[in-house]
């Protein structure tokens, strides 16, 4: 990992704090018995989901083409406490420090790599592909939690969501008075902002949509990587996500693409700004693997 | 109603289901959020409600998701559900229990609980946990002319009242407004058999530009590119029709309530704007202002 800006921010004065899950295990919906989703076009369809451990799914793989419902690469953890899982998953930054505390793959260091959201409120974590093949479900990650307070001294009109200091400071970005912009691999255009609006934005993911395939090919969005950088065009994702013209938010494509009718890619969204004081420019290959020297 | 168009009416099951009036909730602390993260504590959902109404304005009102008449729902959740995606919009409902024992309502909307149009001298009559019992018929409804249109939540009463036209091939359906799909929100997770999708009404000046701040509560609206038949999703060129349910929220990627009642592919569906497009007025509940 290299750091790529310096930009001025109050990480002297983050707290880091413990945060943990247990690698959670898939679910389906009970009874009736069921275990269906429908794809927008209706017909029903049975595919991998959300959580385990995903063994041949990775940050910097594709996010599309799996055969699967909006898959999260690595390790899904969670906290079977509604209360507790909250604070694992807002507190949870995109880039922190996460540790294997028990099992097969005990004292394994990988890193959190993004969030999920409704239905599925998990976290994220990269692990190398070899200790996930020793892990097991139920094994406790620990998570050094640093980057909630986190702000841009000099920007203070970019609100940062669920973003380590350590992943702020690797990411390409250009500053000028009022303004600072961040380097992402494709622009979202607003109508292709999906399944998230109006829940909140400290935590949770928000999706791009995809029933438009056609859509999506010619604005070549269905070429992304799990782990790029992204912008979603006039979102204001301060307090939850929704529709403003001229605000922007940043974010990195945490789970796979998925079948169902206002969904696609999940994106957690790592930054926001209501009216122009944060931009983006064009950043081929700008992704999590790189910026934070995650292995393989 | 227009000869072009051949309904399954008779094919139709209906059958009893019951909600009771709720009482107003709120989340421990009670706060909503602005866009700018100021917290506010506002009325507007659940229980009955009074001095908002199917045809009164959406948008201005100091409360959040206002829903008009009375919201009723179940304890059980099974049978809560059942409510839920038997009720259609227009069904006639019933008071059962209390003073206001048999009175005659209709079915307006459906949000968290199912939505119901009493006139104002019956709400003062009713009480929380008095038991409605709605006559639901219209699932399964299908027009037999044109097999490619999808209804959601339309009673026969309504589809009768639409004002549908049969235009060459295509339905052509009446609507107070149209939506870009770019400000549609809050729902876009949910599948679009339950509930509504909120407008996302936060770009104020958008609102005002476009006129969405006239919406009333039981406009149709029409909304193009977007597909509502299985979740909601853009899709060039597919078409949705649908009815305000709920009233405007402060909350960022919130607004009025958009639930679907049509939709269809470009080549058979279509809309046309008419002021007069208000459920308060196609089912003649109210006299419009």
């Amino acid at each position: 990992m290299t750091q790529r800006n310096t930009l001025a921010t109050n990480e002297v004065d983050l707290v880091a704090v413990s945060v943990s899950g247990s690698v959670a295990h898939p679910g389906f919906p009970g009874l009736p018995a069921e275990p269906y989703r429908l794809a927008a076009d209706g017909s029903a369809f049975l595919l991998p989901t959300y959580g385990g451990i995903v063994y041949n799914v990775s940050v910097g793989d594709r996010a599309f083409g799996w055969a699967a419902d909006c898959i999260h690469p690595g390790v899904s953890i969670g906290q079977a406490d509604d209360n507790q899982n909250r604070g694992l998953n807002v507190f949870a930054c995109v880039g922190n420090r996460a540790r294997v505390m028990a099992g097969g793959a005990a004292g394994t260091t990988g890193v959190v790599t993004g969030k999920s959201g409704r239905f599925s409120e998990q976290v994220i974590v990269h692990l190398p592909r070899e200790a996930r093949t020793r892990m097991a479900v139920g094994d406790q990650v620990l998570i050094r939690a640093e980057g909630v307070g986190l702000s841009l001294t000099d920007h203070p009109g970019v609100s940062l969501k669920g973003i380590s200091p350590r992943l702020l400071a690797a990411l390409p970005a250009r500053e000028e008075e009022g303004h600072v912009a961040f380097g992402v691999t494709a622009q979202i255009p607003a109508h292709l902002v999906g399944a998230g609006l109006g829940l909140t934005s400290e935590g949770g993911s928000l999706h791009m949509q995809s029933t438009d395939r056609e859509l999506l090919a010619e604005l070549g969005l269905d070429q992304l990587h799990l782990g790029d950088l992204v912008a979603l065009e006039d979102t204001d994702s301060r307090y939850n996500h929704g529709y403003l013209r001229g605000a922007q938010a940043i974010g990195v494509v945490a789970s796979t693409d998925g079948p169902r009718a206002g969904y696609g890619p999940g994106i957690a969204v790592l930054m926001t700004a209501p009216t122009g004081e944060l931009g983006s420019f064009d950043a081929a290959d700008t992704n999590l693997v790189q910026l934070l020297g995650l292995e393989d | 109603m227009d000869e072009g168009l051949r309904w399954n009416f008779d094919d139709l099951v209906e059958m009893a289901v019951t909600g009771s009036v709720s009482q107003p909730a709120l989340r421990r602390g009670g706060y909503v959020h602005r866009p700018d993260g100021v917290g506010e504590v506002l009325p507007g959902m659940y229980g009955i409600t009074y001095n908002a109404r199917v045809g009164d304005r959406a948008f201005g009102w100091a409360g959040d998701h206002v829903e008009p008449g009375v919201s009723i729902g179940h304890a059980e959740e099974p049978a809560d559900f059942a409510l839920h995606y038997l009720t259609c919009i227009g069904n006639e409902a019933e008071v059962q229990t209390g003073l206001a024992n048999g009175a005659k309502g209709v079915v307006t909307g459906e949000h968290a609980r199912l939505l119901v149009d009493f006139a104002p001298e019956v709400l003062e009559e009713l009480t929380i946990g008095d038991t409605i019992q709605i006559r639901s018929l219209g699932r399964g409804l299908r027009l037999e002319s044109h097999p490619g249109i999808e209804f959601k939540k339309t009673s026969p009463s309504l589809a009768r009242a639409f004002g549908l036209r049969c235009d060459g091939g295509r339905v052509n359906c009446p609507v107070a407004m149209e939506l870009p799909p770019r400000i549609m929100g809050s729902g876009a997770e949910l599948n679009s058999e339950f509930v509504d999708q909120d407008l996302m009404s936060g770009d104020r000046a958008l609102m005002a530009e476009l006129g969405i701040d006239q919406m009333r509560l039981g406009d149709l609206v029409g909304i193009r590119n977007v597909d509502h038949r299985f979740g909601r999703s853009y899709r060039d060129g597919w078409v949705a029709v649908c009815i305000c349910i709920h009233g405007d929220s402060v909350m960022t990627g919130h607004g009025p309530g958009i639930l679907t009642l049509v939709t269809g592919p470009p080549e058979l569906l279509d809309f046309h704007l008419d002021p007069t497009a208000n459920l308060a007025h196609s089912l003649g509940i109210r006299d419009m202002a």
